[in-house]
């Protein structure tokens, strides 16, 4: 168990909505989270909009409590760190990157921040940590100098990375790191990513709604929808062989960039709910398209370990005796 | 009839003027669609791919100039046509179905307000006539309960259902041509591939021509007929688009069909391809080939002159110098230990 | 390898710092000049008072009052804006006067800046009940007639020249708050700010190092209208005799004991008159300047 770093129980998160006159109603961003991370390990988490996943990544982040659950970081609870533990702990890598750094700041000062806000160090040492860490995520030295409305998206990014990783932090979460960029450019950020995943043996969430990018970067990925975790297992297994229907849908609308590629029917049913008003049930049951007549009375629990899902009628089950032997 | 030229463009040209220099983002583009077909233009942030849709439509920013060979719809030419024909034109015989659904449609008016504006501004038609019109089109691309959504204001709608009134409030005049900007880049994977199966329904349907801008391969992949790469404002290649990406000929699209991780293809745990470098920026004019910066084949002889865009046979386009024969195939490998 | 690889190292061009970037677009820019030159002029003006005349503009001379400026006939070099009912210089008055209109925009400016700055980015950054009191609070100030209050604390309080500067500045601190208010939502929601929690800074790090370095510019905006607001207020008081008492010199007050000769020596309004439209006018142009430059802001 020392072996978690992260380990979530029952998180929810849930926000009133509608002002002082209207019908209080509550969004469940969060309804339940189960989620344990090794050390070492890259976890990516998949999911559209509205399935909760940047309110997960808030949460780990300590920019938003739950409502519910418990949160634990190296086995103690993530709200007993105070604010300068905390930073050592969870690094943000963020979407935008033009907006994610401050267009006042050189790059010098905008890495060494991590370092300069806890008083570590001289000015000196700081720098000489920057330029080594410049080099480390490939951002060419002459750039240390540079105001952010210099750099490209890329060089932005690697920024951003530079930045995280600086105070040796112990969870990187990425949030769709290479959304925002060119295709050449993302594929320069991944094998960044992947790279330092390796050498400084990193645990890593990564959040994408990009299932090829996932794919190649985590070990294991587990799948959102409506604030629930509807599936999750080792990447190759739940791109070989998913059990819940979202994922099977999720797997066919990646459009491969191959000769003789078809646009995929989804068979999905019906439009995105809203988190404000969750289907009753099992909260896919209205896109389903294997949906049976208890779906929409009895919400799915969870089932297996290492590998699992939550559904009533599961797709690929066939290996499941093998799978269940051997997790 | 299929294959009858709608739209012929020769030579586009998009300058603007900065401070101290001009910018030439769109250089001497050359783009064609016929009756049926779906034409992608394919490139990424600061190819020109935009705005020479924006330049097709007249809708071209302010501080921005063009200048084109020939512009002609349907034989009718627009080299010089006046602003009043654009307005004509527009939202009549061709219409534009942009990226973000959330900006593209007025958040002040109801959307059966918004489809009526545009029905009785290119026809004599009655309220009750356009408001048959947008209901007929609100079912035809799969809109639940039409009748609500017409008096909805587009924030009660999600994004997909507003994309989709996009893609009804485009159609609604009967257009000879569609051009859609990243029409699903905003939107969620799985409602992606509904939106592009409309689309494509659409086209078969009615047999209206389709440019679609997207940097996104899959979905070109799934879409198009033809295929048009640009790169620092100029088309590098062109060609079928299962032959393009079978045998893609121009060191970018190689490039660009390396750098993308297929799961099931792409080893997980490998090293991605990818372009070193970043794109430079368009001014002045050429005097070498645009990509020399960053292309794994450059030799001497591509920094003499601009590369002009040669037919190689099978409606394939290149602009490129060096020949596939005479490339070197561990050059991307080489190149990427070198970076 | 590449053909075009470059042999020398590349080095990064410093000059293009935001704040630089800015100055340069700004100094391109015709209002800019103009402006800031009829400003220089006046502060110069102001500051030279003593060089620039030797008379002094509390000093009475009852032989020499009314005598006329230079371009009228009977004009002469002594006294080349000629005096005024008292027999002062009306140069003399003209230069000292600029000293106060300059003082009370400037010191206002601080006091009222530091105010509604303050509580703009209070009520931006935390919003919900701080953004509720704050607003409730601006809501008070904007009901309050700015002149009245003036009048009673004269009453109250007898008036002079630093009093002025108190009063206006906790006067005119509501666009201030207001106009950061805004612009630090408009920060506080980029991910910047985000990462600079996620680091530990402590929130008045990320107040001032973050938040407030990226509303310079509608701060600055601001600050010049609220500097020639102030300088107008100044000289409206000063006209009503709740301003600046004499023998201290302010425009405003030449233009009040100058009335009663509007018809007979119009050139004794019109030329504090004009110098307050001058400088009035002279803000406004930099101003204007300013805020085309910062407007397209944002990324670069």
């Amino acid at each position: 168990m020392t072996n978690d770093v992260l380990i979530m129980r029952g998180v929810t998160r849930e926000y009133a909505v509608g002002g002082p006159f209207a019908k209080k109603k509550t969004l469940k961003a969060l309804r339940g989270i189960d989620l344990t991370v090794s050390r070492g390990q890259t976890l990516g988490l998949v999911g559209e909009s509205g399935c909760g996943k940047s309110t997960l990544a808030k949460i780990l982040l300590g920019v938003e409590e739950p409502t519910a659950g418990t949160v634990l970081v190296d086995g103690r609870p993530l709200n007993s760190y105070d604010r300068l533990e905390r930073a050592k702990l969870i690094q943000p890598v963020f979407q935008d990157p033009y907006s994610s750094l401050n267009p006042r700041m050189t790059v010098e000062a905008i890495i060494s921040a991590p370092l300069a806000v806890r008083g570590v160090g001289t000015r000196a040492s700081r720098r000489k940590r920057v330029e080594e860490l410049a080099a480390e995520v490939g951002l060419p030295r002459h750039l240390v100098d540079a105001y952010p409305s210099q750099l490209s998206g890329g060089q932005r990014q690697r920024v951003a990375i530079a930045r995280a990783l600086i105070g040796e932090p112990k969870i990187l979460i990425c949030d769709e790191p290479t959304s925002a960029l060119d295709v050449s450019v993302q594929s320069q950020i991944l094998n960044l990513l992947h790279r330092l995943k390796q050498e400084l043996n990193l645990t890593m969430i990564l959040i994408s709604h990009n299932l090829a990018v996932v794919h190649h970067l985590a070990d294991e990925v587990a799948v959102m929808y409506l604030g629930q975790i509807v599936e999750r297992g080792p990447s190759e297994e739940i791109f070989e062989r998913p059990h819940h229907p979202y994922t099977d849908a999720l797997l066919k609308a990646v459009l491969i960039p191959r000769p003789g590629s078809r646009l995929p029917d989804l068979g999905l049913q019906a439009e995105f709910p809203s988190p404000l008003n969750p289907p009753s049930g099992c909260a896919f049951h209205p896109r389903c398209p294997y949906a049976q007549a208890d779906c929409s009375r009895i919400a799915p629990a969870t089932r297996g370990e290492q590998r699992s899902y939550r559904c009533h009628y599961p797709l690929n089950l066939v290996e499941t005796s093998l799978t269940s032997a051997a997790s | 009839m299929r294959g009858e030229p709608i739209l012929e463009v020769k030579g586009l040209q998009v300058e603007i003027p900065v401070e101290g220099a001009v910018l030439r983002p769109v250089r001497g583009v050359d783009l064609s669609v016929s009756r049926g077909e779906t034409v992608a233009v394919v490139g990424e942030s600061g190819c020109g791919k935009s705005l020479t849709a924006l330049a097709i439509m007249g809708l071209l920013p302010r501080a921005a100039r063009y200048t084109c060979e020939r512009i002609t719809l349907k034989g009718e030419a627009l080299t010089n046509a006046s602003p009043r024909r654009w307005r004509q034109l527009r939202g009549d015989r061709i219409a534009m179905i942009f990226q973000d659904p959330m900006t593209a449609l007025d958040p002040c008016y109801r959307i059966g307000d918004q489809m009526r504006e545009i029905l009785q501004q290119h026809r004599r038609i009655s309220s009750q006539a356009a408001r048959e019109r947008s209901l007929e089109l609100l079912r035809k691309v799969g809109i639940p309960s039409p009748e609500e959504r017409l008096s909805q204001f587009p924030h009660q709608l999600s994004g997909g259902l507003r994309q989709r009134v996009m893609i009804a409030m485009a159609l609604l005049c009967e257009p000879e041509l569609i051009i859609a900007d990243e029409p699903t880049t905003a939107l969620d994977v799985t409602i992606q591939a509904q939106i592009l199966r409309l689309l494509r329904e659409i086209q078969r349907d009615t047999g209206i021509g389709l440019i679609l801008i997207t940097h996104d391969l899959g979905v070109v992949a799934g879409m198009a007929d033809r295929i048009v790469v640009m790169y620092g404002g100029e088309v590098v290649e062109v060609g079928a688009c299962d032959d393009i990406l079978s045998r893609p000929l121009h060191p970018y699209t190689e490039g660009l069909m390396r750098s993308i991780p297929v799961p099931g293809q792409t080893k997980r745990g490998d090293l991605l391809g990818f372009i070193p470098g970043i794109v430079p920026r368009q001014v002045g004019e050429r005097t070498r080939c645009g990509f020399i910066d960053r292309c794994p084949y450059a030799v001497e002889s591509c920094a003499t002159g601009p590369v002009p865009l040669s037919a190689v046979g099978n409606g394939r386009e290149v602009r490129c110098a060096i020949p596939a024969e005479k490339r070197d195939p561990q050059a991307w490998n080489r190149l990427a230990e070198a970076s | 390898m590449t053909v075009a690889a470059n042999s020398a190292a590349p080095t990064i061009d410093r000059s293009m710092s935001p704040g630089r970037v800015a100055l340069r677009r700004a100094l391109r820019h015709g209002s800019f000049w103009v402006g800031g030159f009829i400003l220089l002029a006046i502060t110069i003006a102001a500051i030279l008072a003593p060089v620039l005349t030797h008379h002094d503009p509390t000093a009475q001379d009852l032989a020499r009052r009314f005598l006329p400026p230079i371009w009228a006939d009977k004009g002469s070099w002594e006294h080349i804006l000629g005096t005024d009912n008292l027999g002062r210089d009306y140069l003399a008055r003209l230069l000292y006067g600029a000293r106060i209109s300059l003082i009370i925009g400037l010191f206002t400016v601080l006091i009222s800046g530091v105010i509604g700055t303050a509580l703009g980015v209070a009520a931006g950054y935390w919003g919900g009940w701080v953004d509720l009191i704050i607003n409730f609070v601006v809501t008070i100030r904007l009901t309050l007639p700015v002149v009245l209050v003036a009048l009673v604390v004269v009453a109250l309080i007898g008036s002079s020249l630093s009093l002025m500067i108190v009063v206006i500045g906790l006067l005119l601190w509501d666009r201030f708050a207001i106009v950061v208010r805004s612009a630090t939502q408009q920060v506080a929601q980029r991910e910047f700010i985000i990462a600079a929690r996620t680091i530990g800074s402590s929130t008045s790090r990320i107040l001032l190092k973050e938040i407030l370095p990226n509303i310079t510019g509608p701060l600055i905006v601001v600050a010049s209208i609220e500097f020639a607001h102030a300088i107008l207020l100044e000289a409206a008081l000063s006209f009503l005799g709740l301003g600046v008492q004499p023998p201290e010199v302010s425009w405003g007050l030449m233009v009040s004991e100058a009335k009663t000769q509007l018809l007979f020596r119009p050139w004794m309004v019109a030329i504090p008159g004009a110098a307050l439209v001058a400088l009035i006018f002279a803000i406004n142009l930099i101003g204007d300047a300013i805020r085309d430059v910062t407007t397209p802001e944002g990324r670069a």
